[in-house]
């Protein structure tokens, strides 16, 4: 409950931040704080220093790039999200699974770049924006570069955000009458989930995306193959999960063994995929 | 705050009243408000940010106060339970949930109010699920939330 | 055989008692005024932080304190070794070989739970006391782990040496003749094994205190939340060698409690040995982690080899039981749940031919505490597990099942077969409420609803008894040698000089608005109005105004408490009277107490007197009274209820004497893909007698309820095999939010209590009702799925997956064997 001892520094901009965060060897950064504080309580990490970033107003803009691209700052809050007109006419599924996330308290402070930043194989975030092909910016000393969602998720709490790096925003591509979805069993209302998948249905095909049963997010990609016809019926769904979760190793906890999460996998993939299929507009 | 430091002097809005004072980094914000500034409405009920009882207003808006440093609230404005009533005189969400048996141990009480002005000032007239979903950060293990959503819809002037 | 004494239940003239009027305590709650444990500050104060063992189970090689010391700000510390010199174990209250067993402040020599702390450590601020614990060093050599009770019967890893054996106390209760009644039943229902798993109602303030010594006169106050101080005492002052009345408990404003805060002791001693070495006070605040991984939990109960006998007709005859009871790595408030679901021996049920064989083992796991519904709602789960099976089974309606089987309202004052006597109620009737807020007559038309959209419908029943009002002679049924029987509860009421109503009581209130409710009965009987009627907060034993059993438990309040409030103000409002009449010169008979006033009925005007007046004369203009009339305006009162004397050898006795009911009802779908559980309508129909406010009454089945939907569906304390809890945090220890909660219909009925000072009976505690509707209602659920056996009280999405997924094995143990 109580933290250890603790250096707090507040930059005024993007280039001080990443000073900071390149020339203290343990300071991070602190966006929202929804789970880094929590982390510091249980002193199970005790960062030196604590560079706060939330007077880069620079990384609180949603809008668009020159192509198009929804690009969110990643100081951008759950509830901006869940509140920006921009998100809603783009790419609602965004807003529609930030909505689900615990409670309004965290929701005024957790960030889309903390949720992606912690990495925790349970957080919405991580599988919905593989599923929707994000691209995340990352800044540090030496400039600016751009990475792939399946190369930025690395590991447990860990991604391609190096020491003395900050991501500064994801950007998402419009949904041009894709259909997104995303289902799973969460731990109570609007709790932790226990296993997810998110998914997108679009002229390009399928994408799926499961969370919780792996270090990082993963792609479903040979039920993707087998949804390469078309074909969106219940039935046909149905059938191209199955199996699914013989493929994976998920972990067996207080909440489920592995084998009910191989289970949850394919329920939340094929219910993820009927929703996006439903909402997907005719071409 | 430029230059790391392991303790700042905070600049702080509490319920209107400006406060000055040193305060080391990692003191939380709850704890703060308590200790240091004796406002012990603000109430700890867990140790990972779950249950609310924690939860002030930061520039209007609800948050758990437990989750934030202190010195992340310098130059804000916090306000807390105790801000709520004006020279004694209850709010109506306040007589409401004397009205409705709103509470019975009183410790999520604080958290509940704070979050609940929080959805009128935003929702004047919520629905009943509006109410769950506004209060959905603040456990209470006395009332099962049944008077206490009764209460809220009732403030706002609903059923 | 065992006597009833009726005590006469003069019924108030309807008043203020029966009315919903709002609570007195909101105004300051609401403001965020009120007074909680930690809002609590003295100059000087140091804070306390425990060091606790990272293992189960291991012997405590060293501990080093050194750099601890250290560190600038640490105020001091103390460990295991000066605690065995400075005082003795807790009583306790087992026979041999459990009553051996040696419970000290902190672990002495070996830790025997995840968390036990092991040290302490106090600073002069929080966070430096939480630093200089990480710099206390300890070595220990790890133990194998018991996790489970029934690997702990083994006794091949022993927890107490002192005791020898992990077994806390073991017995047989057998009334009537159950192997008669199974060998003439038409059927009888066999059930290899039923669980009830460890859970608890995790108050949302933790416990805690700050506690300063007196050097002068050797007193300690301790400004706390215990809720139940009489038995704190009892435990603590023999612990420190000092009297009693060395120890001043004051409670003020507790964040609930529900039976999770009577077990403070260890904790509170180490505080006063503190206070006392370091000339200071210290406090000491129990983090979340602390309650859930160290603190409380509720019994966790296995019964196995059930074995029912039933009629052709339906009817059940009797039925036999091993229980094996876990109660955690320390007894301390145990054995005397070995006893207490005694209390509903047969449910609420005709039964005449039971048997229990009993046995309560350590592990370990966290010490147990009476948790709301304390061992009442574990057996009464099991009662109503039985019948849903045996309905299931046999092919019955639960509904008849139970109507048939019930108690009858006729038969009331009931007497069970060990002897209790269920004082009144209509079961039948209740249920008929029950069924009809939910609609009953509909539920066939919803499951074909529900399947049309792929989810699995369910109805279940949940019938509970709220025994209240406690003898506890119970214990002597366990240890003969204990000095205990009967039960008591201490109210003052006075008059002040300014003509103020003050009541202090004897309870420890923590939300069930005993100020209110006090204040309701005081007002009625005086003839004043409730806003006259001030009643102090919380308990301070300096008040005076408490007795040895005195304490917030055991759904009580409206016996105990309230009978002491009214008995002091009978007391009280006799003086006035007679004071009154001496003044207006007129005969008793012709005062009346009356808006505030004491007057002459139907007299003049100025034949009245305010009760101001009547304080100031007492206290400041008393010459002119006769010197045979000395009146003191100031009344304290036990209220000690009659019980029967236990019978040692039978097992028999009054071990309680109020019985509230409570039906719940729950209509649940069940999503056969994820194994999630839906409450899609929900009734709880109450009667505890009459009901002193009626929306506070209310208020505590709410609460119940809630606390049952949590341990139905989510709230568990899981263990992995090293002993490690793996639920310490509302993360995963998911208790209902908001949106978790279903919406709830409530109905009520009035069977008065003959036995109760006010007819009203104790509630509160609510005997689980919520979890046995639940486990029903899953069980009818998955019935088109297989027909599983429903047999864990908490199920989570991946216990009712696994039921899908293989009925046959939750099949496994259940058996009928027809004639």
């Amino acid at each position: 409950m109580l933290l250890r001892e603790v250096e707090y520094a507040r930059p005024a901009t993007v280039e001080e931040a990443i000073s900071l965060l390149g020339s203290y060897e343990g300071a991070r950064a602190l966006a929202g704080g929804q789970t880094l504080v929590n982390v510091m309580k249980a002193r199970a990490a005790a960062p030196d220093v604590l560079v706060d970033l939330v007077d880069l107003d620079e990384l609180r803009a949603i809008g668009f790039s020159a192509d198009g691209l929804l690009e969110i700052g990643a100081m951008v809050t759950y509830t901006q999200l869940v509140g920006s007109s921009e998100v809603e006419v783009a790419r609602p599924i965004l807003a529609e699974v930030a909505a689900t996330i615990a409670d309004v308290q965290v929701r005024n402070r957790g960030t889309v770049g903390g949720n992606v930043c912690v990495a925790d194989p349970t957080n919405h975030l991580p599988p919905l924006l593989l599923a929707l092909d994000a691209t995340f910016t990352i800044r540090g000393s030496g400039g600016e570069r751009t990475v792939p969602a399946d190369e930025f998720f690395v590991g447990v709490y860990m991604t391609a955000v190096g020491e003395g790096e900050l991501l500064t925003k994801v950007s998402v591509p419009p949904s041009s009458g894709a259909g997104d979805g995303f289902a799973g069993l969460t731990i109570g209302k609007h709790g932790t989930y226990v296993a997810n998948a998110a998914a997108t249905v679009s002229d390009e095909g399928v994408r799926i995306a499961l969370g919780c049963v792996d270090a990082v997010p993963v792609r479903a990609s040979s039920m993707e193959e087998r949804l390469g016809g078309g074909d969106f019926s219940d039935d046909a769904v149905q059938g191209a999960a199955e199996g699914l979760g013989a493929s994976l190793d998920p972990p067996s906890d207080a909440h489920g063994s592995g084998d009910f999460r191989r289970h949850l996998a394919e329920v939340s993939a094929a219910r993820a995929v009927l929703q996006a299929a439903s909402r997907r507009k005719a071409a | 705050m430029a230059a790391p430091a392991a303790s700042h002097g905070v600049s702080v809005e509490v319920n209107g009243e400006q406060v000055e004072l040193e305060v080391p980094a990692r003191r939380l914000l709850v704890h703060f408000l308590r200790d240091d500034l004796g406002l012990t409405g603000t109430h700890v009920g867990c140790d990972t940010g779950n249950c609310g009882a924690c939860t002030v207003h930061l520039n209007g808006e609800p948050v758990k106060s437990c989750m934030l440093l202190a010195v992340q609230a310098d130059g804000a404005r916090i306000a807390t339970v105790e801000g709520l009533a004006a020279d004694g005189e209850l709010t109506a969400l306040q007589r409401s949930f004397n009205e409705h048996h709103a509470l019975q141990c009183g410790y999520c009480t604080p958290g509940m109010l704070m979050s609940a002005t929080a959805l009128l000032e935003r929702n004047p007239r919520p629905s009943e699920e509006e109410v769950r979903v506004a209060l959905q950060g603040n456990i209470c293990r006395c009332t099962g939330y049944v008077n206490i959503v009764e209460a809220v819809v009732a403030a706002g002037g609903g059923a | 055989m065992t006597t009833v004494t009726e005590q006469p239940a003069r019924t108030l003239e309807k008043g203020y008692v029966g009315q919903s009027i709002p609570r007195k305590e909101d105004k300051r709650l609401v403001q965020g005024l009120g007074t909680f444990f930690d809002d609590v500050r003295r100059h000087g104060m140091g804070y306390v932080h425990f060091v606790r063992s990272p293992y189960a189970h291991a012997k405590i090689v060293s501990i080093d304190v050194s750099k601890a010391l250290e560190l600038d700000g640490v105020y001091g510390t103390i460990t295991g070794d000066e605690v065995a010199i400075s005082t003795d174990p807790f009583f306790e209250m087992s026979v041999e070989p459990g009553g051996n067993i040696k419970d000290y402040a902190l672990a002495v020599g070996r830790v025997r739970h995840m968390g036990e702390p092991v040290a302490a450590v106090c600073a002069a601020t929080r966070e430096l006391a939480r630093d200089a614990a990480e710099l206390v060093e300890v070595s220990y050599d790890e133990l194998p782990v018991l996790v489970e009770a029934e690997e702990s019967l083994k006794n091949e890893v022993v927890l107490h040496e002192d005791a020898g054996s992990n077994v806390v106390w073991s017995g047989v209760f057998e009334w009537g003749d159950v192997d008669q009644a199974l060998a003439e039943a038409d059927h009888v229902v066999r059930i290899e094994r039923l669980h009830f798993n460890r859970f608890a109602s995790t108050p949302l303030e933790c416990a805690g205190a700050l506690v300063e010594y007196d050097r002068g006169t050797g007193e300690w106050t301790l400004h706390c939340n215990h809720q139940m101080p009489g038995i704190g005492a009892i435990w603590m002052a023999p612990s420190l060698r000092v009297g009693i009345d060395k120890l001043r408990f004051v409670t003020q404003d507790i964040g609930g409690a529900f039976g999770n805060k009577i077990c403070l002791h260890p904790q509170y001693v180490v505080l006063c040995l503190l206070a006392r070495k370091l000339g200071r006070p210290v406090q000491w605040t129990e983090w979340r982690t602390d309650q859930h991984t160290a603190n409380a939990h509720g019994n966790e109960r296995t019964f196995l080899d059930v074995e029912v006998a039933v009629r052709a007709d339906g009817e059940m005859t009797g039925f036999k039981v091993r229980a094996l009871d876990d109660c955690g790595a320390f007894p301390r408030y145990e054995p005397l749940g070995c006893i207490i679901w005694a209390q509903v021996t047969p449910g609420m049920y005709g039964w005449r031919n039971i048997k229990v064989d009993f046995t309560q083992v350590c592990t370990n796991k966290s010490p147990v505490s009476p948790n709301r519904g304390y061992s009442r709602m574990q057996h009464l789960w099991l009662t109503e597990r039985i019948v849903d099976i045996v309905a299931a089974e046999l092919g019955l309606d639960p509904v008849e099942v139970r109507k048939k089987n019930y108690v009858k309202t006729e038969q009331m004052p009931y007497e069970t077969p060990n002897g209790c006597v269920y004082d009144s109620g209509d079961y039948a009737a209740a249920l008929d409420i029950a069924l009809d807020l939910v609609d009953h007559g509909s539920i066939e038309e919803r499951r074909r609803e529900a399947a049309s959209r792929g989810k699995l419908l369910g109805f279940g029943i949940g019938s509970t008894l709220d025994s209240g009002t406690n003898n506890f002679g119970q214990s002597t049924l366990l240890n003969p040698d204990l000095q205990f029987s009967g039960n008591n509860e201490a109210a003052s009421v006075k008059l002040d000089i300014f003509g103020e109503v003050v009541v202090t009581l004897g309870t420890v209130p923590q939300g069930q608005g005993h100020e209110t409710t006090a204040a309701q009965v005081v007002a009625d009987i005086l003839g004043c109005s409730p806003d006259q009627v001030n009643v102090r907060r919380g308990h301070d034993t300096w008040f005076n105004s408490h007795a040895g059993f005195s304490g917030t438990y055991a759904s009580q309040f409206a016996f105990t408490g309230l009978g002491a409030v009214k008995g002091a103000s009978e007391l009280l409002r006799e003086e006035m009277v007679q004071l009154a009449a001496a003044v207006l010169q007129a005969p008793v008979e012709a005062i009346e107490l009356a808006d505030g006033m004491a007057r002459i009925k139907d007299g003049p005007e100025e034949a009245a007197l305010p009760f101001m007046a009547l304080g100031a004369i007492v206290n400041a203009n008393n010459a002119f009274l006769p010197p045979d009339f000395n009146p003191t305006l100031n009344h304290r009162y036990v209220c000690r209820p009659y019980f029967g004397m236990v019978d040692t050898e039978k097992k028999t006795g009054q071990l309680t004497l109020t019985y509230a009911t409570q039906i719940h009802a729950a209509v649940v779908e069940v999503d056969p893909d994820t194994g999630e559980v839906e409450i899609v309508d929900y009734a709880a129909v109450d009667d505890c007698g009459v009901r002193i406010n009626p929306q506070i009454v209310e208020g505590q089945v709410h609460g119940a309820t809630a606390h049952a939907i949590g341990a139905a569906l989510s709230e568990e304390f899981v263990y992995d095999e090293e002993g490690t809890l793996l639920t310490s945090n509302f993360y995963d220890y998911h208790v209902p939010h908001a949106m978790d909660m279903p919406p709830l219909k409530t109905g009520a009925m009035e069977s008065p209590s003959p036995v109760a000072p006010l007819g009203a009976k104790g509630m509160g505690e609510g005997g689980g009702g919520g979890i046995h509707c639940i486990c029903a209602a899953i069980q009818d659920a998955l019935a088109t799925a297989g027909k599983p056996i429903v047999s864990t009280s908490c199920n989570p999405p991946h216990r009712v997956w696994a039921m899908l997924r293989d009925p046959e094995s939750s099949r496994a143990g259940v058996a009928v064997v027809s004639k």
